[in-house]
């Protein structure tokens, strides 16, 4: 295990998505950023490098897509991990191929993402 | 008296459900034939009585007046011969006189006349006079009597013959001068009693002539203003349903006529029309429903993915959690549950098939409610909603789901208009006619070209690639407008973007004001 805990940024619209996965996620051990609006998400991607940038696609203003973008443009090593709801998978598909590491389906459970972050963690070790 | 023509029909609400439409279409049927029938037949039938009366008149007394003029006819006849007569006598008189010619020729003549005037004492009586016509008589007596004298002079053995001669000879002249004038006299006054008649003859037929000018103008112009004005009033009746007024027609007249099935006929089809359109209603309803469903589940996601994870949260941590943090979980659980069901009664409300109610409505709520179906749709086109309506205002007469599918149609294509994102607007003003509640739903999208602008209205007018547009969006919502009093109205410019203004009669305006005062009825 590296010293340095998992810098993690969750962005999505529903507040008490943030509330519960930050919880749920600083048990473990990671540090975690909660973003509702997408625009000052943005505005802190381009502060500092996450290691993985938990995403909703479907927002208003910008969408989770974009946000891929805009992170994947900064730091390549970053995985981005995309939430989507579960009758959206041209999108999902989509998100995979401009270079997601993986997609979560709304409804989902904490240990869910937890198991997709655990993959991601071990991903981002060289 | 037929001023109040098309009264009436703007009193009646719209109908309320299929069954209520049937209702009201029997009812208006027994009003418009319980009336006294009055037919154009009948109407007919009297007109001709009436030419028929004149005429038969006017024969009469011209078979009167001829009868007449015949009588007269033979007294001049009578008076001529009778004149004759006269002359007669009077010329044998003189030859008498002259060359001693006989007496018995001038007797014959003078008895003759005296037959004929004791033929027709009476009628010439009647016009010179029973004095003058004694005095005549008197005359001829006289007359009558100095020829026998003068016989009696022409016995042998008489004295003083010359001389009495002379004394009679001159008294007979002065009678036979009056007997001849007063003869004259008769013939001439009976002929111009035939004239003065024959006068008459003339004027009682310029007389007939006029009364059947003016009965025939009058008759004329009655039946035909009669027929034309029925059928302006079906002209307007029609205009008024093309334009979707579905109301049925109620009885303006007081008489029943052959109109009378045409209206019943046309309200049959009124009866049908509307079914129809409740049907169409309904199916592009369910079109809307399906359109919206998958929204719609997305929608649920959120609420759903909420309570997932914090029921999953509340397990986990259930022992560490604090009292405080427990509270708050449970109550976002109640909250994220509560969201849930709205979204889905929502739906359901608006989907569901059901009764027909008009009451007093509150156009923001509808509004609201409208644009939370089609929230989804305007987060996948990423197009923001702003609702501006204020608070108070008016209350509109309505059903709540037909008002809510007008507000859903109009959204759902504005979303269509901006595919690449934009701004749906909702506001709302009181028009400025009065009466009306104008509400406006505007988007930032594609406008809509001038010339296919007047089109966008009509059934099945659609500029979507087959299989994905009906074109009853906005011909259902017109329809529903219309029924409900009111109107869509449309401004857009190519490129800037598109307003539909939905006008709705305030409740407080009672609906029949609102028509006449709209000149829709005039
Ligand atoms: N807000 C708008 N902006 C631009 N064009 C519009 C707008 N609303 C309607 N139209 C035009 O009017 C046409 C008719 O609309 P309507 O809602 O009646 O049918 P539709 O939307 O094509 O079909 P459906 O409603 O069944 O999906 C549309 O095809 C579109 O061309
Ligand atoms: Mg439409």
């Amino acid at each position: 295990m590296n010293e340095r805990c998992l810098q993690i940024l969750i962005l999505d619209d529903e507040p008490i998505v943030g509330k519960r996965l930050r919880a749920a996620l600083e048990k473990n051990g990671y540090a975690v950023e909660v973003f509702e609006d997408s625009r000052a998400a943005l505005r802190r991607l381009d502060e500092r490098e996450f290691d993985i940038v938990v995403t909703d696609v479907r927002m208003e203003e910008v969408d989770g897509i974009q946000v891929l973008e805009h992170v994947l443009e900064r730091s390549e090593r970053t995985k981005v991990i995309v939430i989507t709801g579960y009758a959206t998978v041209e999108v999902a598909r989509e998100a995979l191929a401009k270079g997601a590491f993986d997609f979560i389906a709304k409804p989902f459970k904490p240990d869910d993402l937890r198991q997709v972050i655990t993959r991601a963690a071990a991903a981002l070790e060289p | 008296m037929e001023n109040e023509e098309l009264s009436g029909i703007a009193g009646l609400e719209a109908p309320e459900s299929t069954s209520d439409v049937e209702e009201l279409t029997q009812k208006v049927d027994k009003a418009l034939l319980e009336r006294p029938g009055f037919s154009i037949r009948a109407r007919l039938a009297l007109v001709f009585l009436l030419f028929f009366i004149l005429s038969a008149a006017t024969t009469i007394g011209t078979w009167m007046l001829l009868a007449r003029l015949q009588t007269r006819l033979q007294f001049i006849e009578i008076a001529d011969q009778l004149n004759n007569e006269a002359l007669q006598a009077r010329r044998f008189e003189k030859n008498y006189f002259l060359y001693g010619t006989n007496l018995e020729d001038v007797l014959r003549h003078i008895e003759t006349a005296h037959r004929h005037l004791s033929s027709s004492k009476v009628e010439f009586g009647s016009i010179v006079g029973m004095e003058s016509l004694e005095r005549l008589e008197r005359h001829l007596g006289r007359y009558r009597e100095l020829i026998f004298q003068l016989r009696q002079l022409e016995a042998p053995g008489r004295d003083n013959v010359v001389e009495q001669r002379a004394e009679i000879e001159r008294t007979l002249r002065t009678h036979g001068a009056e007997l001849v004038s007063f003869a004259l006299e008769l013939a001439r006054r009976e002929r111009s009693t035939v004239r003065t008649l024959l006068g008459v003859m003339k004027g009682v037929t310029v007389a007939f002539l006029l009364c059947f000018l003016v009965l025939s103008v009058y008759s004329a112009d009655f039946l035909s203003r009669h027929i034309i004005r029925r059928l302006n009033r079906l002209m307007q009746l029609t205009k008024r349903i093309g334009e979707g007024d579905l109301s049925p027609i109620v009885p303006a007249r007081k008489y029943r006529d052959e109109f009378t099935n045409l209206v019943v006929a046309l309200n049959h089809m009124i009866g049908e029309v509307e079914r129809r359109h409740q049907v169409m209603v309904q199916s592009h309803k369910l079109r809307a429903v399906g359109r919206l469903t998958a929204g719609v589940a997305h929608e649920l996601n959120n609420p759903i993915n909420n309570i997932m994870l914090t029921a999953a949260a509340l397990r986990e941590d259930y022992a560490s959690l604090s009292d405080d943090e427990r509270l708050d979980m449970t109550k976002d659980l109640v909250e994220q549950a509560d969201r849930s069901r709205k979204i889905v009664r929502n739906l359901l409300d608006f989907a569901r098939e059901g009764e027909i109610e008009m009451g007093k409505l509150d156009v923001r709520e509808i509004v609201e409610e409208s644009i939370a179906l089609v929230a989804n749709q305007l987060k996948l086109s990423r197009v923001k909603a702003k609702i501006d309506l204020p608070e108070n205002l008016p209350p509109v007469n309505g059903d709540r789901q037909y008002l809510s599918q007008i507000f859903v149609n109009l959204a759902l294509n504005a979303v269509d208009a901006m595919p690449q994102g934009g701004t749906l607007g909702v506001s709302a003003d009181l028009e400025a006619e009065g009466g009306f509640l104008a509400t406006h739903v505007s988007d930032t999208g594609s406008g809509i070209p001038d010339h296919i602008l007047q089109s966008i209205f009509d059934p099945f007018f659609t500029t979507r690639p087959t299989g994905q547009g009906t074109g009853l969006g906005l011909s259902v919502s017109l329809g529903i407008a219309r029924r409900h009093g009111g109107d869509i109205r449309v401004t857009s410019r190519e490129g800037e973007g598109t307003t539909f203004t939905v006008l709705l009669p305030i409740l407080e305006v009672p609906a029949a004001l609102e028509r006449d005062s709209s000149g829709f009825v005039g």
